[in-house]
């Protein structure tokens, strides 16, 4: 969903040319859901389920504006001849110049398709890919996988993973760079690229059993790691406001060490600041993150009440009232202002639901696929 | 298929060897709902007990396809962690995650496989018999040594799949002690054709080789009945992995698992007089496992390369008193110890210290029986380990009382009628509390009610028999203990949170005729199951209602077999209805039905000349078989992602002396 977060900026100055001749898509038909409160800017708002891992059902649902049709698994129904459809774990979807691109994270594709109407344009392989970011000339790819190819960096440790470089009109692998243990987050702000390193699997093995706790920057022009910042562990989103801050997202470790939004000006990445505990799952809307969170985040035994708010300029903003209750946010997008979508994944192995909040109240609920979890919109 | 020929040596296992013959002792309350028994000699249909088991009514075996892919058994819709599996009366556990592979067992060396629903009211069994929701007992054969010092077998089978799988078997006789050696190596290239999303391509990393080695020693000593069997089985395989779009630059999957099982287990039993007996039985195991993702062979496995050691120790004492000679009462009391280790990263090193009693009373009469019991069974779990990644575990003991009452009423000499209730309950595995979890220690264990009949119904008229059972039931699954994700896909926690209402029916017909002679026989059953097996976990959810994962409402099967002096020839078609992967039974989880179709046939071949001066009591023989597979080669999967073999073809001979 961070992709957004470099891209959206990148969208906001760029404008998108959409096509007018008749899209192919048309004929999906869908379920009908009220969209006339909201401003009709957009044409699409994508829907990326991940699904379950080793299902092979991650799906692309899209929204369509102009008639208010919440339609499902577009990717297959719009490319039966990619027989197996989107594949295994969708992670992540960025909307590039006039491309879609999805990280389909257990199939090892990058998968590049129209927004117009969802057709394949390419299938790129890049093992275990995790988030994207673009400077406009390529795509970022974070991996998990990277190092594994080479097997005597493996021996008895841990391997680091990779940013991968391809290249937006030949789509090829340009080539990639070493950052920490299994990297999420990415984005990119004035030449530089900054990656959220988690370690995820890094604390369950040897030899460090422990997270990664840095942000990786790389300078875009030699595509080496420049300086390595550390934040704090189990780190996962990572946004640029286009205004110099960056801001990233921790997990925690489900126990004394909570999640939270940090954040760090690029003029002095050492310096970083811990905003609020408790995010669940963040967003990103012009220069503001928006987060959602709960302090009884580690207590399974009860159900939890989750608080909305936002921070912007690298301080914590505002709070916004949302009623949320019977739902567990798994994913958020924002719209626009007072607009926000919020998925639940459920018992995250049968299809969640997508929400539909405006002006604090909950408009409507419609089924998603498993796990909707991350959102561009076109 | 050999259920059908063999209902007449089904009779014998019900009842005890005890050489007192009070009521109690010899009449079962309930029989085995289904069972399978072998004759000395007859050549088994395959050589996994998962595979005969596949073909018993109320029972789904979950099979991740090939030889070496894990097969799990669910009976009644319960789920696999609520079903004892029971060899020679002692419990298979697996305490990290209830999940007993049957697919390792072999049929060599068993004599019968049977399953209970209803309590199994044989006197003197341990109090894990009587806590398991549903029980699967194998039966182990006694050696084929009547009169002579020794005898043996060996068997060659081989086919599909490059599959070669030798065995041994040897029985000797010293002075008052039964020997039984047992031998056998597995090896298979798990190679075999799939259709992947349209395009054949063929299954690679499913090869297995495995060898097993066990020595059962029996005899009699201060009065009494004793038995130790000594067992090791290591396998060394690749899982395939899910059927998943995947680049074609990186490989599906290579990972690797090597285990190691060895255990010995034992029991000494003794009548102390004609009211009184009792039973002592132990056991020790010692399972380790090395999984290695092979991150340097492909790319997008995750670098994974753990060690697991489990061990369990257990004990059990058990107590039979005949009041009357219709009235019996019986107490057990079992204690076992179990640890797991591992060089996962936080692994807080679970321990569990288990006792289990059980308090059974049984009345026999000839026409009317009644068993009652109340189980207790109680778990105290501490870590060696209390805080590992920031998050501290709290020691917890869990105890749950577990009453059951069986009926059985027998109103005409072609009726029986059986009932029982029942409530069991299944602890939280290692897995549910400990490993890669964000633990919840407020976790309870998970509950099954069950509710069932047997109507049996048989008759005989001159060379025609008959049998029919019809067995509705209903069962109730509550607090049942579901995985669900945190933020991260690595990090799992466990809730009480399902329930399932499940209602279903087994029917079962068979009927056989014999052609002139005894040994010329013709065969036929015909088998039904229904169960619906409803989520209730959550009201107004999508899947509220539906139909629980891969459980078919309808599934049934057909099986005949002739016999012609030394010649038998067997077919079974089995049908599943259709199934969803998932409880939202949508187009997209939903799997399609299929039916699976094995014949059989075999030749004995009796050696005479072979018969030297020493009277034995049995003469040497050659046994020649053939086994067809999949004949139609239909393609279907068991669990979704999972394709299974087509058409195949396994070859056997053996021969005894």
């Amino acid at each position: 969903m961070l992709l957004l977060c470099g891209v959206l900026f990148l969208g906001a100055c760029q404008k998108i040319n959409y096509r007018e001749e008749p899209s192919k898509d048309e004929e999906l038909t869908g379920v009908k859901v009220d969209v006339s409160a909201f401003s009709g800017a957009a044409r699409k708002l994508f829907v990326l389920n991940e699904g379950q891992m080793g299902s092979n059902n991650a799906s692309l649902d899209f929204l369509r504006f102009p008639f208010g049709l919440y339609i499902s698994d577009a990717f297959a129904k719009m490319n039966p001849s990619v027989g197996a459809g989107l594949g295994d774990v969708g992670n992540d979807i960025a909307l590039i110049g006039d491309e879609l691109w999805i990280a389909v994270n257990n199939s090892g594709i990058v998968e590049v398709i129209s927004p117009y109407d969802e057709i394949e344009v390419a299938a790129i392989s890049v093992p275990s890919p995790r988030f994207i970011a673009t400077d406009g000339k390529y795509a970022y790819v974070t991996s998990w996988a990277g190092a594994y190819m080479d097997y005597s960096t493996f021996e008895g440790s841990n391997p680091k993973g990779q940013v991968y470089k391809i290249d937006l009109k030949t789509k090829k692998v340009e080539g990639s760079v070493e950052v920490g243990y299994q990297p999420e987050g990415i984005a990119y702000y004035n030449g530089k690229l900054y990656v959220a390193n988690s370690g995820g699997l890094a604390s369950m093995l040897p030899p460090t059993y422990s997270y990664d706790d840095t942000v990786s920057i790389i300078d875009v022009a030699s595509f080496k790691v420049t300086s390595t910042v550390q934040v704090q562990i189990n780190l996962k989103n990572l946004y640029s406001d286009g205004k110099g801050n960056i801001y990233v997202t921790t997990l925690g470790n489900y126990g004394d060490v909570h999640s939270g939004l940090y954040t760090f000006n690029v003029s002095n990445p050492t310096s970083v600041s811990l905003i609020s505990n408790y995010v669940s799952v963040p967003a990103v809307y012009g220069d503001t993150v928006y987060c959602i969170g709960t302090e009884t985040e580690f207590d399974w035994s009860a159900a939890h009440e989750y608080n909305l708010w936002g921070a912007k300029d690298g301080k914590k903003a505002l709070g916004i009232p949302l009623d949320l209750s019977g739902i567990t946010p798994y994913s958020f997008f924002v719209l626009e202002q007072n607009t926000f979508f919020i998925g639940d994944a459920g018992d995250y192995v049968n299809p969640g639901t997508l929400n539909c909040f405006h002006g604090g109240n909950k408009l409507w609920s419609v089924q998603s696929g498993v796990c909707p979890g991350h959102f561009v919109v076109y | 298929m050999i259920s059908v020929c063999f209902g007449l040596n089904a009779q014998q296992t019900d009842t005890l060897s005890a050489a007192s013959v009070s009521t109690y002792k010899v009449l079962p309350v309930v029989k085995p709902s289904e069972q399978v028994a072998f004759l000395p000699r007859q050549v088994r249909p395959s050589s996994q007990v998962s595979e005969l088991l596949r073909r018993f009514t109320g029972v789904q075996v979950k099979d991740y396809g090939g030889v070496g892919g894990l097969k799990t058994i669910n009976v009644r819709s319960l789920g696999s962690e609520h079903v004892g599996v029971f060899l020679d009366g002692i419990q298979v556990d697996n305490a990290q995650n209830m999940q007993v592979d049957l697919g390792r067992f072999s049929a060599d060396g068993l004599s019968a496989v049977a399953l209970y629903n209803a309590q199994k009211t044989q006197r003197l069994q341990t109090a894990k018999e009587y806590a398991a929701g549903a029980a699967v007992h194998l039966s182990l054969e006694n050696p084929l040594l009547i009169w002579g010092e020794s005898a043996g077998r060996v068997r060659l089978r081989a086919g599909s799949f490059g599959t070669v799988n030798p065995s041994l078997q040897w029985d000797h006789r010293l002075g008052g002690v039964m020997m039984r050696v047992g031998a056998e190596f597995l090896a298979s290239n798990g190679k075999y054709k799939y259709d992947y999303f349209g395009t054949p391509l063929t299954r690679e990393n499913g090869d297995i080789t495995s060898g097993r080695l066990d020595v059962r020693l029996s005899g009699t000593i201060l009065g009494g009945k004793w038995s130790l069997m000594l067992y090791g089985y290591g396998s060394e395989r690749g899982f395939p992995g899910p059927v998943i779009r995947r680049s074609p630059e990186y490989p599906f999957s290579a990972e690797r698992q090597a285990d190691r099982d060895i255990f010995a287990q034992g029991g000494w039993t003794k009548d102390w007089n004609d009211f009184y007996s009792t039973a002592l039985r132990f056991k020790y195991s010692n399972n380790y496992i090395h999984y290695n993702a092979h991150p340097e062979k492909n790319p997008m496995a995750l670098p994974y390369n753990l060690h697991y050691l489990q061990q369990s120790a257990y004990v059990s004492v058990a107590q039979s008193l005949g009041i009357t000679d219709f009235w019996s009462v019986d107490l057990s009391t079992d204690f076992q110890f179990n640890t797991l280790d591992s060089d996962v990263g936080q692994f807080v090193k679970p321990r569990r210290a288990a006792f289990t009693g059980a308090l059974a009373t049984l009345l026999t009469w000839s026409k009317f029986r009644a068993e009652a019991h109340i189980a207790y069974a109680g778990a105290w779990d501490w870590f060696l380990q209390h805080s590992a990644g920031g998050w501290s575990r709290e020691d917890t003991f869990r105890d749950e009382w577990m009453p059951s009452l069986s009926l059985f009423f027998a109103p005409a000499r072609w009726l029986e009628i059986d009932a029982f209730a029942k409530r069991t309950y299944r602890l939280p595995t290692f897995n549910d509390l400990y490993y890669s979890l964000v633990g919840n220690s407020a976790l309870v264990p998970e509950s099954a009610a069950q509710l069932g009949v047997d109507i049996r119904m048989s008759d005989r008229a001159g060379a025609l028999d008959w049998e029919a059972r019809l067995s509705p039931y209903f069962n109730h699954v509550d607090d049942k203990i579901v995985a669900i994700p945190t933020a991260s896909q690595f990090r799992w926690t466990m809730l009480n949170i399902g329930k399932v209402d499940i209602t279903g029916l087994d029917v079962k017909f068979k009927a056989g005729r014999d052609l002139g002679f005894a040994d010329r026989r013709a065969d036929m059953t015909l088998r039904y199951t229904f169960q619906s097996a409803l989520d209730h976990s959550t009201p107004g959810s999508l899947t509220w209602g539906n139909q629980i994962p891969y459980i078919p409402l309808h599934s049934g099967g057909v099986n005949l077999s002739l016999q012609w002096e030394r010649l038998t020839f067997s077919w079974d078609t089995t049908v599943t209805g259709e199934r969803w992967s998932r409880t939202a039974n949508t187009d997209d989880y939903r799997i399609a039905p299929w039916s699976l179709s094995d014949a059989s046939i075999a030749r004995r071949f009796l050696l005479e000349g072979l018969v030297n001066g020493s009277s034995r009591g049995f003469m040497p023989e050659l046994s020649l078989g053939v086994n067809f597979n999949n004949i139609f080669n239909q393609s279907y999967q068991v669990v979704q992602g999972y394709p299974m073999p087509g058409f195949n073809v396994m070859l056997s001979a053996e021969f005894y002396w």
